[in-house]
């Protein structure tokens, strides 16, 4: 079971570690702050509590920076 | 799990309010934010009709956003809008930045003038980076950058410049003015300011109650365009560890950044007019004319150091 992980250069397959594995346990395995960051599952906007799938892309926007 | 929009009922959510655990669904959620900050600048009396309001657009979330909300005002023939960026001069940054900023004014037919260090003082970020001697990037920037759009604002003929200034933002200068014992500058913060130089134009922050991850929201929900990249000079400062301090706090305490900005109003109401009359007595800068506590101003004084005036 993967999922494709897009974040800032990172395009990369990743393995679903467990089942009911979701956005927000994603954010902190790659010590992420979900106040810096926006999710979208399979293109769509998501809450961090959405799960990912079998062959999910995820990507997280970072939309804060220093400066 | 299934949830639904708190609002509208629409099963395909995209964000969970912190203070009150409600589900928004993308239109509940633009509808939200838009609201909110119609709101606040009713509430804080930031807009009068027939203003021309100077917006600060540096191309970033925050003075799209501002941009983007402030002109359903001017379709409603309520205000006008004129906007500036400035140019710092900063190699493989700030010029995105400026594309975009010129797209958005195009795009809603304000006009805009982009304005740089360079042109305007002799010297660019870069080149003052470029010395040894120097006091640190951002305190050139904002010095610099505050001066240009209040230069900026008398010559378009505004009444007010609106920045872009979010809950965050605020609430970060809030803390490190406290902790620094700056009390002078914690009188100066606000939804508005007016300095007591009539030359220096109102100053209003229509965003200051939405949280900076709601703005980065709202730009991608509407896929408006922006500049998201961080400064190259950008480094460890004392904001980022009072930001990072407000975060920890807020996850605990969902509502801590609205009773920190609740709680600065009421002794802002408190203690201003005391200081007021104090601190803020000024005369002009006998280089440039500009307001001043001092003969030179801050400006004249770097340009003077960087050998440039
Ligand atoms: S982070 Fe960069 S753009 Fe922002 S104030 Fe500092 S030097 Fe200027
Ligand atoms: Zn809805
Ligand atoms: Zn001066």
């Amino acid at each position: 079971m993967n999922f494709i992980l897009k974040f800032k250069d990172i395009d990369e397959q990743r393995e679903i570690p467990h089942e009911n594995y979701t956005i927000d346990e994603l954010l902190k395995d790659l010590n992420l702050s979900s106040q810096n960051i926006v999710s979208k599952l399979n293109g769509e906007l998501v809450i961090e509590e959405s799960e990912i799938h079998n062959n999910d892309e995820v990507q997280l926007i970072q939309i804060i920076y220093g400066g | 799990m299934m949830c639904e929009c708190g609002k509208c009922g629409s099963g395909y959510v995209i964000t969970k309010n912190k203070q009150s655990g409600i589900y928004l669904c993308r239109d509940c959620f633009i509808d939200s934010i838009e609201k909110k900050v119609i709101k606040n600048i009713k509430k804080e009396n930031l807009l009068e009709k027939g203003d021309n309001v100077l917006v600060a657009l540096s191309g970033g979330k925050d003075s799209v956003t501002l941009l983007e909300i402030l002109n359903s005002f001017r379709e409603r023939n309520i205000i006008d809008i004129c906007a500036v960026s400035v140019d710092e001069g900063i190699a493989n940054y700030r010029q995105s930045g400026i594309n975009i900023a010129i797209n958005h004014a195009k795009r809603l037919g304000i006009e805009h003038k982009v304005v740089c260090l360079k042109d305007e003082y002799g010297v660019s970020l870069d080149e003052i980076m470029g010395n040894n001697n120097h006091r640190g990037s951002c305190t050139y920037c904002g010095v610099f950058r505050r001066d240009i759009i209040n230069k900026t604002a008398r010559e378009m003929g505004a009444t007010k410049i609106a920045t872009g200034h979010n809950l965050d933002d605020e609430t970060q200068s809030i803390i490190m003015n406290y902790l620094e014992g700056n009390i002078d500058n914690l009188t100066k913060l606000g939804a508005k300011t007016q300095s007591p130089a009539d030359k220096f134009t109102v100053k209003i922050k229509p965003l200051r109650e939405i949280t900076e991850h709601d703005i980065g929201l709202y730009v991608i929900a509407k896929q408006l365009e922006v500049h998201f990249d961080s400064c190259p000079y950008a480094q460890q400062s004392f904001r980022m560890e009072v930001s990072q301090l407000i975060n920890n706090l807020e996850n605990k305490h969902p509502t801590i950044k609205y009773s920190i900005l609740r709680g600065y109003d009421k002794v802002k109401n408190a203690i201003g007019d005391s200081l007021n009359k104090k601190f803020h007595s000024h005369t002009n800068c006998i280089k440039c004319g500009e307001p001043t506590a001092n003969k030179l101003c801050r400006k004249c004084t770097f340009l003077k150091e960087l050998g440039v005036d």
